[in-house]
């Protein structure tokens, strides 16, 4: 699925990990650890766009890969946050 | 009784501590005796392959009980591992398995890399075997399975003054520089290691640090020699989780690089974890901000903590500083390792007075046999019996040790060293550009990051994307420039030298 916000995170990563515009680069359900596309800091970089582009707090419980490793996942952990906001 | 070397004690301790947990990782635990059985049933899979004594097998995996198993099974079959860096792209790993003349590659088919170097080494004639280390449960009976079953252990084992492993330290592409460390190498400096920390069979220590480096090398080897249990992660990514599992595990140490800490203080509130059984915390790859150690000393008060100073080419580790000594020697690396002489030269030889600045030398059974086919470098790093750091530093009036610069140029980006001249190498063929100087600037988080300044030839056109988009598909990850710039010309010494320190 995509839509805006699933749109607005893959920008963000192809943009400053893979330094590319292509979407093809980078499916929605890739691990972004195990495909080596970013590593601690970039993790570190993702979680502040989270907060400063997306508007949403991320709390040290919720920094896991079940939240963050893939598009969708961040996709899917920012709607989720903001529902309950 | 004979030396030791590390498959002697990895037997030893499965002997003393058979059914205690070895490796932790996942949802799986490999016992000493398991782990052990491993390795033995590995070497006999590369005797049936038909590796010899003192080949070459290169290991491609990330953190993980298989990689371990590999590595101690290509030692005791008397062969030399070249652990291959996870982060590194497919034709640079094979331009190290060319240059060490390595024929057969084991690695995790998982890893991105896998395919693209498994298809370079069959071109190149060696033969890639995929161990893959993906699954959660089960991971040892099919590691078994994967390496045709249980074998015996034991045997002679290698000879002490035998090759053990090939690092290497930098891609560059005209020059791979790969680090030889003898059995004595390894054993030696670890043992010395667990003698300064105190490490006993009941420590229960954390890797996040990649173990194809030194550092992350020797947190391996010390755990696993005296019969301690050692917990795998693969990185830091997750800090939180990292936390969360050493409170629940009851983790006594815990190993770092300044970015490591500087990444777990960032977002976590170390209060908030119950880490009373942290009893040591080990720090080394370059200084870290005093703030920091502040910190990690008021969030961890019951925690020791060693700052170290080493590189790949002493093994791993040269000094420490003893933690009663933190508060009154702040920002000294320490003394002399078990085993180990630290002297400070000048540049005649002429050991340097207290408080003068000169390259750090050292001695000991854990200085490397020398650089792979490179008797140049070899010759320049191992003069009149001392290995020559390229560090600059000065010891006090007490004999503590002070890093004052680098003599080499290098750039730590975090807790890997990066050569300026590849990131150049790399650069200079993207068409367009005339000129390239890369150096390195302060970072908050990685202690330095690197910056490119690129001079365009007349008329070109180049943008900050392309150049990093084609760093990104030449280079690690962490040897893109995180800063790239374009001037109209590049500061030069009077020789002629591209002057780097004028490029930050």
């Amino acid at each position: 699925m995509s839509d805006p916000l699933h749109d607005q995170v893959r920008r963000f990563i192809l943009e400053n990990y893979l330094f590319t515009d292509d979407p093809a680069q980078l499916g929605l359900d890739d691990s972004l650890l195990g495909r080596g596309i970013v590593d601690s800091t970039g993790m570190l970089e993702i979680i502040l766009f989270i907060e400063e582009q997306l508007g949403v707090k991320v709390a040290d419980s919720e920094m896991i890969p079940e939240n963050l490793d893939s598009v969708n996942r961040i996709a899917a952990f920012v709607t989720s946050k903001r529902k309950a906001a | 009784m004979s030396e030791k070397t590390l498959t002697s004690l990895l037997e030893a301790a499965a002997r003393r501590r058979p059914d205690e947990p070895a490796l932790s990782w996942k949802a799986a635990r490999w016992s000493y005796a398991q782990l052990s059985g491993a390795a033995a049933a590995t070497a006999a899979f590369l005797q049936t392959r038909g590796a010899a004594p003192g080949d070459r097998i290169a290991l491609l995996f990330r953190n993980s009980p298989h990689y371990v198993a590999a590595y101690y099974g290509t030692l005791a079959a008397g062969c030399v591992t070249v652990p291959l860096n996870p982060h590194e792209h497919a034709q640079v790993l094979a331009r190290q398995m060319e240059h060490s003349q390595s024929q057969l590659l084991l690695g995790d088919p998982a890893h991105p890399e896998w395919s693209a170097i498994a298809e370079l080494a069959v071109a190149a004639g060696a033969e890639a075997i995929e161990v893959p280390s993906e699954d959660d449960a089960g991971t040892h009976a099919r590691y078994l399975r994967q390496m045709g079953g249980p074998a015996a252990t034991g045997g002679a084992g290698p000879a002490p003054d035998a090759l053990a492993t090939i690092i290497y330290t930098s891609g560059t592409t005209g020059r791979p520089k790969g680090v030889m460390l003898s059995h004595r190498n390894l054993a030696s400096n670890t043992g010395a290691i667990v003698e300064y920390l105190g490490l006993t069979p009941e420590d229960r220590g954390i890797a996040v640090l990649p173990f194809q480096f030194s550092y992350g090398n020797s947190v391996l080897h010390t755990h696993l020699s005296i019969g301690a249990e050692l917990l795998l992660e693969d990185s830091i990514a997750y800090p939180h989780a990292v936390l969360q599992r050493m409170a629940d595990e009851g983790v006594t140490g815990f190993s770092g690089v300044p970015s490591t800490f500087a990444l777990l203080l960032s977002r976590c509130e170390l209060t908030a974890y119950d880490l009373r059984k942290l009893r040591y915390l080990t720090q080394a790859g370059g200084p870290m901000p005093k703030a920091n150690i502040q910190r990690l000393r008021a969030q961890l008060p019951g925690a020791r903590l060693f700052v170290m100073y080493g590189q790949t080419e002493a093994s791993a580790r040269l000094s420490y500083l003893p933690p009663e000594r933190l508060e009154d020697k702040l920002g000294s690396v320490g003394i002399a390792i078990p085993g180990v002489e630290l002297a400070v030269q000048r540049a005649d030889g002429v050991p340097a007075n207290p408080n003068e600045v000169g390259e750090i030398v050292a001695r000991g059974p854990n200085v490397m046999q020398g650089y792979l086919n490179d008797v140049q470098a070899t010759h320049e790093a191992l003069r009149d019996g001392w290995l020559h750091t390229g560090d600059l530093g000065h010891c006090d009036d007490d004999g503590f040790l002070y890093i004052d610069g680098r003599a080499v140029e290098m750039i730590k980006v975090g807790a890997f060293r990066v050569s300026p001249q590849e990131v150049e190498e790399v650069i200079a063929a993207i068409p367009g550009v005339a000129e390239v100087g890369v150096t390195a600037v302060p970072d908050e988080l990685l202690g330095q990051a690197i910056k490119a300044v690129i001079v365009l030839k007349d008329g070109a056109h180049l943008d900050v994307r392309t150049v990093k988009a084609h760093c990104r598909q030449n280079l690690a990850m962490y040897k893109v420039p995180k800063l790239v710039v374009f001037a109209g010309t590049l500061p030069y010494t009077a020789t002629g030298k591209v002057r780097r320190l004028g490029l930050a």
